[in-house]
Order: structure tokens, then C-alpha cells, then sequence
């Protein structure tokens, strides 16, 4: 090793900082593309149930109540997917996505791992407009 | 493999707690003195069943199965398969997705050499080489994490194309880390070529000639260090090497030094390469249509991992899941040289031996059965360095 490359590390070593960052003080971005906890938008979810076919860890439960008022249960087992974003590719609907910012998902509970996913807005008409068709 | 019979000499288990990498196998040296005289090496400690395994998932999960099969190789593991599956069903990748599977394919490469420069420099006792070069790795790592938000399973691929596409912010980003990996792999080469105490850990150490390599049926650079012209991506040009060929890079000597020194001048073959695609990346779409259920038929489907030779048989019944997945990973052929290599040696010098066909024992352990024919070994002879 050249002696002149050493010192020019050495020097330039001294006044740089560590390159290790003070995690959770110092959070670093996220790189746009990052693939983090999945979300649901119940919107367009047709209740097709390719994503749960797809997902090669069977992270995805999808409970069909009445697939004409489109009332879907969505049950995300946090702890069981492996981000892969097969499912954002499945959906023709693109209702599912992987989120950027969400990725700090350790838990102490195994309950917080399992997510369910409703439709929110429309939840009180719907069960409305659904009980006397039932009934 | 064991031998059950009485060997003279002293007898060192090593393993199967991490024998000189970070992964576990089980080698019983025979020594006399410190000359090595025997070698018996058992695998299987990882052994994970995923062909098994492989049988019971559809053929879009399976994608993410096999890109597990190695931590380092991710990417071609998922790209030997999509290749075979995609013969199968006769569909065949747009040209951008192929260039963009080739240019990921060469990230990784770039990654898992440096990966093993600094493992290597670990085993010799040369740990600046192994922190210096770990820390450029960084570079490639957050390129691609940049690409497709992770850094080790990248998940690039999909059945008939890729998921990710390249934008020009991301192509200056690389291009950048790029430029400065290039000139840390010249000064990587100069060292490894010109540091005394390092060439006396490597220099003819481990010396295979060209027959005993293809006696050994190494592959990868073990083999293109011994001057065996054996690059898939050279001799059958699958995907885009098609259109981007590459040229070989080999060694005549057969010892550490050229196993060190072919790795590297592949890492400046691999940015020429990229270069290369970025300059004519063909435009179109990202990814074909597959079908659910894969036409009946068998297919090879052979890459060019970072180690060497990646095989891959599939065969289909016509279902949505495959009869048979037969995955062959290339450490599995080096390993052999090493129990001949290292015979005659110090003891000291067999982690080096070890780690200069730059193993992967997790991805190798699969279940085979082995006709032993004595008589090939028999006419290898003894090796001495
Ligand atoms: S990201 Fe992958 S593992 Fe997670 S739910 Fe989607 S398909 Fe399943
Ligand atoms: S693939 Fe999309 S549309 Fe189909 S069930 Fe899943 S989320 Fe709904």
C-alpha cells in the first residue's frame, strides 16, 4: 500500500464524521422506492383474490361479505409478508401498495401484526344498506 | 461425503460452526505435521427443502422461493428461473426487461466480488483490505436499494419481465458510484497484485492446472482462474448477453493470486458492461403477459451466477405449480477442488483455499445422490502448490 494513500485517508478520516447514523435519533430518507408495510384502498377492490393467490408467504386474508356493494375484509399479516410487491403487481385494480415511510414494524404483541383493513368512509351506509337484504 | 476407513496421521475436525466463512460445513483435515494430507468435507447443515417446497407453490410464488435459495445471488436465482419458466410457456421478455434483468444481474455481481475480496482478505490476516472494500460495497448496495427499495432481495423480476424501470436520476446515481468503484477496483488489483505479505498467502497456493479444473468440473472464476474458457455468459448468451456480449476474463496461472485477480478485472467487465446497456437500453415495455398454468414440457435453464455455473431444471405438468424445480448452485462443483487442493498444503492455508472458490454452503445443501466413479479422481493426482 502506497504510503501517500494512507495518510490521505488518515487525514481525510480525522475531520470526517463516522458514517454510522445515530438511529432512532437520526433517521435517515428513505429511498423512494422502498417497500414497507402494504395499505389497502377498499375503493376499487374488485374481490378478485389474486393478491391472495400470489403472495408466496399467504400474508394476505380476503373475506368477501357481499361482493355487489363491494363490502370486503382485507386481514394483513404484517409478520408473515416478505415485501415483495408480488401483490401490487397482481392487483389490475392497483388498490394495494407498499408505503415508503411505514418500515419501523417491530411489535411486541403478536396481535399488532395482524392488520384488518375495512372499507372506513362508506362502513356505516353499507351495513345499513345490507342488513334488510339479509334480513 | 465420509470415508469410514482408518487414516494415519492426525485428524482436526473444523466446522460445522462457520469453518472459515460465516456459514456452516464440516471438514475433517487429516495432517502430518502441518502439511495437509487428507480432506474429507460434510455438507448439509443447511439444508432447507425448498425443491420440495418448490412442489407445493404456484409458479408466481415460487419466483420468490428461489430468490431466497441464496442471500448473495438473489437476483439470478430469480432470473435462471423466470428464464426456464418463461421458455416453457413460450413467452419471452420484452427486450427492455432482458437489459434491465442483465444490468441488475451485473450490479450483483459487482456486489457479491466485493463481498468476497473482502472475505478473502479477512481469511489472510488482511483486514484494511476487508474493511476498505466492504465499505465500497456500500456503494453498490444503496445503488441498488436505490433500484428496487431493498438491498438484498431485490425482487426485480416478474414472470415475463421486470418490475422496476430505470429513470434518469437513478442512471446519474449509478453511474457516479460507478465511476468511483472503478477506480477503488484499480487500486484493489495493484494490491492484490503488489502487496509482499499478502502474495505470500496467495501466491502459488492452491495451484490448479487447466485439466485438473476440468478434471474437478469447476466452474466460474475457480475455473476461468485455471484458464478453462467457462462463462455461460460467454459460451451460451441467454437474455441480453445476447445483444451485449461480454468478453472472458482468464488467468493462466491456477493459483489464489489468479482467483483474486480474475474477480477483479470482472468487476471492470461488469461496469463496461452496464455502461454499455445504458447507452443502448432498447425502449418498450416492462414486462409480457404469463399465463396461470405453464404448458407441459421440462426445461434447463443455465446463468452465470457470481460463482459460476447456476443450473436450473423445471419441469411442468401443465398446472399452476411445478412437477420438479432441480437447482444446482456452483459452490457445489467447486467443492471438490478444495478437498484436492488443498492436500500437500499448510494447515493454515486451507480457510484461504476454502474461501477462494468463494463458497455459499447454505445455497448448496440440497438432497443428491452420488455414483462414485474412483477412477476419475484417481487420474487428477495429487496437487501440490
Ligand atoms: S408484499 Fe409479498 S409477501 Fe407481502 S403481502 Fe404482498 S405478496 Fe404477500
Ligand atoms: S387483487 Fe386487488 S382487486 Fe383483487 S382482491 Fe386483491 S386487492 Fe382486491
Amino acid at each position: 500500500m502506497k504510503f501517500g494513500t494512507l495518510l490521505q485517508d488518515l487525514a481525510r478520516s480525522a475531520v470526517h464524521n463516522p458514517i454510522t447514523e445515530k438511529y432512532p435519533f437520526e433517521v435517515r430518507a428513505t429511498p423512494a422506492r422502498l417497500r414497507g408495510r402494504l395499505n389497502w384502498d377498499a375503493e376499487n377492490c374488485i374481490g378478485c383474490g389474486l393478491c391472495v393467490k400470489d403472495c408466496p408467504s399467504q400474508a394476505i386474508e380476503l373475506i368477501v361479505i357481499d361482493k355487489k356493494t363491494k363490502q370486503f375484509q382485507l386481514f394483513y399479516h404484517l409478520n408473515r409478508c416478505t415485501f415483495c410487491a408480488q401483490c401490487v403487481y397482481s392487483c389490475r385494480q392497483e388498490c394495494l401498495s407498499l408505503s415508503r415511510d411505514e418500515w419501523e414494524l417491530a411489535a411486541l404483541n403478536q396481535e399488532d401484526f395482524h392488520i384488518q383493513y375495512e372499507r372506513e368512509v362508506d362502513e356505516v351506509p353499507c351495513v345499513a344498506a345490507t342488513d334488510p337484504a339479509e334480513a | 461425503m465420509e470415508k469410514t476407513e482408518h487414516k494415519k496421521g492426525f485428524t482436526i475436525p473444523i466446522g460445522p460452526q462457520h469453518p472459515a466463512l460465516k456459514e456452516p460445513g464440516h471438514f475433517r483435515i487429516t495432517v502430518d505435521g502441518e502439511i495437509v494430507t487428507d480432506v474429507d468435507v460434510r455438507l448439509g447443515y443447511a439444508h432447507r427443502g425448498i425443491e420440495k417446497a418448490a412442489e407445493a407453490r404456484s409458479w408466481v410464488q415460487n419466483l420468490y422461493l428461489f430468490e431466497r435459495v441464496c442471500g448473495i445471488c438473489s437476483h439470478i436465482h430469480a432470473m435462471a428461473y423466470c428464464l426456464g419458466v418463461e421458455r416453457l410457456a413460450g413467452v419471452e421478455a420484452p427486450p427492455r426487461a432482458q437489459a434491465i434483468r442483465v444490468l441488475v444481474a451485473e450490479l450483483e455481481r459487482i456486489h457479491s466480488h466485493l463481498l468476497w475480496l473482502g472475505v478473502a482478505a479477512h481469511e489472510a490476516g488482511f483486514d484494511t483490505l476487508f474493511m476498505y472494500s466492504w465499505r465500497d460495497r456500500e456503494t453498490i448496495m444503496d445503488v441498488l436499494e436505490r433500484f428496487s427499495g431493498n438491498r438484498v432481495n431485490y425482487s426485480a423480476n416478474i414472470l415475463g419481465g421486470v418490475k422496476y424501470d430505470l429513470d434518469d436520476e437513478f442512471v446519474q446515481f449509478m453511474c457516479e458510484g460507478l465511476d468511483y468503484l472503478e477506480t477503488r477496483s484499480e487500486y484493489y488489483l495493484e494490491v492484490v497484485t503488489t502487496d509482499a505479505m499478502f502474495l505470500q498467502r496467495t501466491q502459488n497456493i492452491g495451484v490448479m492446472t487447466r485439466s485438473q479444473a476440468e478434471l474437478l468440473g469447476t466452474v466460474g472464476p475457480t475455473a476461468r482462474a485455471s484458464n478453462v474458457h467457462r462463462d455461460i455468459r460467454y459460451e451460451a448468451p441467454y437474455s441480453a448477453y445476447k445483444q451485449f456480449p461480454i468478453s472472458i476474463v482468464l488467468d493462466q496461472r491456477g493459483d489464489l493470486e489468479a482467483r483474486f485477480v480474475v474477480r477483479i478485472k470482472e468487476l471492470f467487465e461488469s461496469y463496461r458492461l452496464i455502461r454499455r446497456i445504458l447507452e443502448e437500453l432498447p425502449e418498450g415495455d416492462l414486462a409480457a403477459r404469463m399465463p396461470r398454468k405453464i404448458a407441459e414440457g421440462e426445461t434447463v435453464s443455465r446463468v452465470e451466477a457470481p460463482r459460476g455455473e447456476l443450473f436450473y431444471f423445471i419441469k411442468s405438468n401443465g398446472s399452476d405449480t411445478p412437477e420438479r424445480v432441480r437447482v444446482r448452485t456452483p459452490t457445489i462443483c467447486n467443492m471438490m477442488s478444495v478437498v484436492k487442493l488443498a492436500i500437500g498444503h499448510q494447515l493454515a492455508d486451507v480457510p484461504m483455499i476454502l474461501a477462494g472458490i468463494d463458497p455459499c454452503f447454505s445455497c448448496n445443501d440440497r438432497m443428491f445422490r452420488v455414483h462414485l466413479d474412483q477412477s476419475v479422481y484417481a487420474n487428477v493426482g495429487p496437487l501440490k502448490g
